[in-house]
């Protein structure tokens, strides 16, 4: 159904090719799985299979792209190539344009030039399928990552090809979320799809993938049946990464001081109790994991730390100061916070300004000393001088992680610091995050990893609806 | 996270979401006519009821009221404006009042700046409040077929479809983007060029954002394959009968407000 004939490609204004000599065959009814670290050229492996890189873009192509039969030179435009390939972007938002789930996929299904009936018949298929019934009149703004990355996948769905190409449809999900996508490619490979799937996560996906490609620098460094492929070592680590081994020197949870301490907290906004009577105490140099489904009010306690969210009700005591008595950026020094999507903070032209941003605000001294130490310790030494928006997804969750340490909190707090990594990449991330815990920080990260809370955490808390229901390191 | 959702289409069953687009887009016109030649502030003030009243009548008055103080805001502006640059009529007071030295008696405050800056306002309100039902009672789904069904080019439509509906998402990532600075010990800045320079770590990752977001935005819809033209008409609205009626409403009305135009009433 799709083949890659030594497939080259270079974007316009760069060198370095994104894509070197691919040479894929993904037949009908099967799922091949692509993987590799971030930015070795999965989503151009994505443009080049779908024939959007023939079509939209410019820069230097070789080789051929033959999607059902055709050269995709032969056909016409996009619109042509959307009636045999659907294709489902990483960014699920970006992919819904109307304001109801319903509408959306509907709207898909108009341009089918299908009957009136066969349309109704077709999208409350799509949305058994895909489980959205019930949030058919829901707008995006007001869903979840899964339920967004659900509608998207069943508006392309509502083309009814026969090739579904995915890019990363689960980099920002939890288990659960994961699972359900998972279950659903699985019934439609079951139902004749032909499925390339870029995924970091192959063992959600593990019985259903016939395929699995590996990319690094824009070249396939392996590839054929999973098993055969996965007795390589250092495949292995990238595809099923190893955790074990990280954590060295239990503490015991009672010996450091309290940094935070959160007593009997509550928040809600509006109608929804998103905190209720939280009560927690960190203490210097541990290495927390905060758990639970998404929604379960992770990221809103974490917010309070350094006061970006107040209490409703409640005390949150960060080395020794009510933080109703400070303000964000006084507490800034004390808590250093790494969203998830670390692209929310990039504005500046080069890595080492980027981080000089956060070192200048609080007016820290010897700013260049400083400076060097958080690109040693996030090992970004040899990028002080690139452009941030340039980096892989790796290198820009590092960077996330040096402007923070920069600023010398004590603690340093962390939303879903793996999202989006492969295996050795998230290793390098929690490795440095454990030598920081070495050199005196105090670390918090919220992970839907569960290997990872498993094997470098110190203490893991688990939350759900609001509540922390777990906590391995006692109050 | 709730955030104002600023015209975004609501999902109810009321009265104004029955209604045919074409109703809706003929009470805009007819609406906006009316509001735009009168220069009645007893008129305007009845406009601006009557909006209040068939907001409340289909169940959307909470929703048309959370612009109220943009509403309020531009208000003061739009009287501030006519009474310094419209002049006219009667003296009533002074901006700056007689009693301060040198500069005392500047500006002064004249029945005809206010009636103007009234009438403005007014004109305003009710236009906010028209449009305003119109975009939260239609789905985008319907806009885009009326609009192709008066000959809009596609694109054109989706341009419009798309800038309504990405006002939320750039506002839930333009606060995510304000905390993630915040945490960073962002400063406000004090001052013009404070203030200009403090928008920089805001504003770039925010268009940045923005431009990754409309290149993906850009190949869904090819891939979608909204641009091809053809088009299986699905759960297309019908004029119905209270369509009729309200239409009915509204041609009565123009004609009542062509006669008290005539005669010099409003």
């Amino acid at each position: 159904m799709i083949e890659l004939n030594n497939v080259s490609y270079t974007y316009p204004h760069t060198v370095q090719p994104a894509l070197h000599r691919i040479t894929i065959s993904l037949e009908k009814g099967r799922c091949m799985m692509v993987t590799g670290p971030s930015g070795a050229g999965k989503t151009s492996l994505c443009l080049a299979a779908s024939g959007i890189l023939h079509h939209e873009y410019g820069g230097k192509k070789e080789g051929s792209v033959i999607i059902d039969g055709k050269d995709v030179t032969d056909y016409r435009s996009l619109s042509d190539l959307a009636q045999n390939v659907g294709v489902v972007f990483d960014d699920p938002e970006s992919q819904m344009i109307f304001t109801t789930v319903e509408e959306e996929i509907l709207s898909a299904l108009e341009y089918r030039g299908l009957s009136a009936v066969a349309v109704e018949e077709r999208l409350s298929g799509i949305m058994k399928t895909t489980y959205l019934e019930e949030l058919k009149d829901r707008s995006p703004h007001n869903l979840s990552g899964g339920q967004k990355q659900r509608v998207a996948l069943a508006a392309t769905l509502a083309l009814g090809n026969d090739i579904l190409i995915l890019d990363e449809p689960t980099s920002e999900l939890d288990e659960h979320a994961t699972k359900r996508i998972a279950g659903i490619l699985r019934d439609l490979k079951n139902q004749g799809k032909t499925i390339l799937l870029i995924e970091h996560k192959f063992g959600h996906f593990r019985e259903m993938v016939d395929t699995l490609v590996v990319m690094e620098n824009g070249r396939i460094t392996s590839g054929g049946v999973p098993d055969a492929v996965l007795e390589d070592d250092h495949i292995r680590g990238m595809v099923l990464p190893d955790f074990s081994g990280i954590k060295k020197n239990v503490r015991a949870a009672d010996t450091g001081e309290p940094v935070i301490s959160v007593q009997n907290l509550t928040y809600r906004y509006g109608d929804v109790l998103a905190l209720s009577d939280i009560s927690l105490t960190i203490r210097k140099g541990e290495f927390i994991a905060i758990v639970g489904e998404n929604g379960s009010g992770k990221t809103t306690l974490v917010k309070h730390f350094n006061r970006l969210l107040s209490p409703t009700s409640g005390d949150v005591v960060v080395n020794g100061k009510n933080t109703k008595d400070c303000s964000i950026a006084a507490l800034a020094s004390d808590v250093g916070l790494v969203f998830q999507n670390p692209d929310h903070m990039f504005f500046a032209d080069t890595v080492r300004e980027e981080i000089a941003y956060g070192v200048k605000n609080l007016g820290i001294e010897n700013g260049d000393a400083v400076i060097d130490a958080a690109l040693r310790d996030a090992g970004l030494t040899g990028a002080a001088g690139l452009y941030p928006r340039w980096l892989s997804r790796g290198e820009r969750q590092q960077l996330g992680i040096a402007c923070v340490v920069a600023m010398q909190p004590s603690v340093i707090v962390l939303d879903e610091p793996t999202t989006g990594l492969d295996g050795y990449e998230a290793l390098l991330v929690i490795t440095i995050l454990k030598k920081l815990q070495e050199n005196g920080h105090t670390i918090v990260i919220i992970t839907h990893n569960l290997d990872i809370a498993n094997h470098c955490a110190d203490r893991i808390i688990t939350m759900e609806n609001g509540k922390i229901i777990s906590d391995t390191g006692g109050a | 996270m709730r955030m104002a959702e600023i015209l975004q289409y609501v999902h109810k069953d009321a009265f104004l979401h029955r209604l045919h687009p074409y109703t809706k887009i003929a009470f805009i016109i007819v609406v906006s006519i009316m509001c735009l030649i009168t220069t009645n502030l007893f008129f305007l003030s009845l406009m601006v009821l009557a909006m209040l009243a068939f907001a409340a009548y289909s169940r959307l008055l909470a929703e048309s009221l959370q612009q109220l103080k943009l509403i309020l805001v531009m208000s003061i502006i739009f009287i501030l404006i006519t009474i310094i640059t419209m002049p006219n009529g009667d003296t009533i007071g002074y901006i700056v009042p007689q009693g301060v030295p040198f500069i005392g008696g500047l500006i002064p405050i004249t029945s005809g700046g206010i009636t103007i800056g009234l009438v403005l306002t007014l004109r305003f309100v009710v236009l906010i409040f028209a449009f305003q039902l119109f975009l939260i009672s239609t789905q985008p789904r319907d806009i885009v077929h009326t609009l192709e069904k008066v000959g809009l080019p596609i694109d054109y439509i989706l341009m419009f479809i798309i800038a309504l509906r990405f006002i939320p998402t750039l506002q839930i990532e333009g606060q995510r983007i304000h905390e993630a600075q915040l945490a960073r010990g962002f400063n406000p800045g004090t001052g013009f060029v404070g203030k200009i320079r403090s928008v920089a770590p805001i504003a770039i990752p925010l268009v940045s954002n923005a431009l990754l977001r409309s290149n993906v935005l850009g190949l869904t819809i090819d891939m979608r394959g909204y641009r091809t033209g053809r088009k299986t008409h699905v759960r297309e609205r019908v004029l119905a009968r209270r369509d009729c009626a309200v239409m009915g409403v509204l041609a009565v009305a123009a004609c009542g407000f062509a006669a008290l135009v005539l005669l010099q009433v409003v």
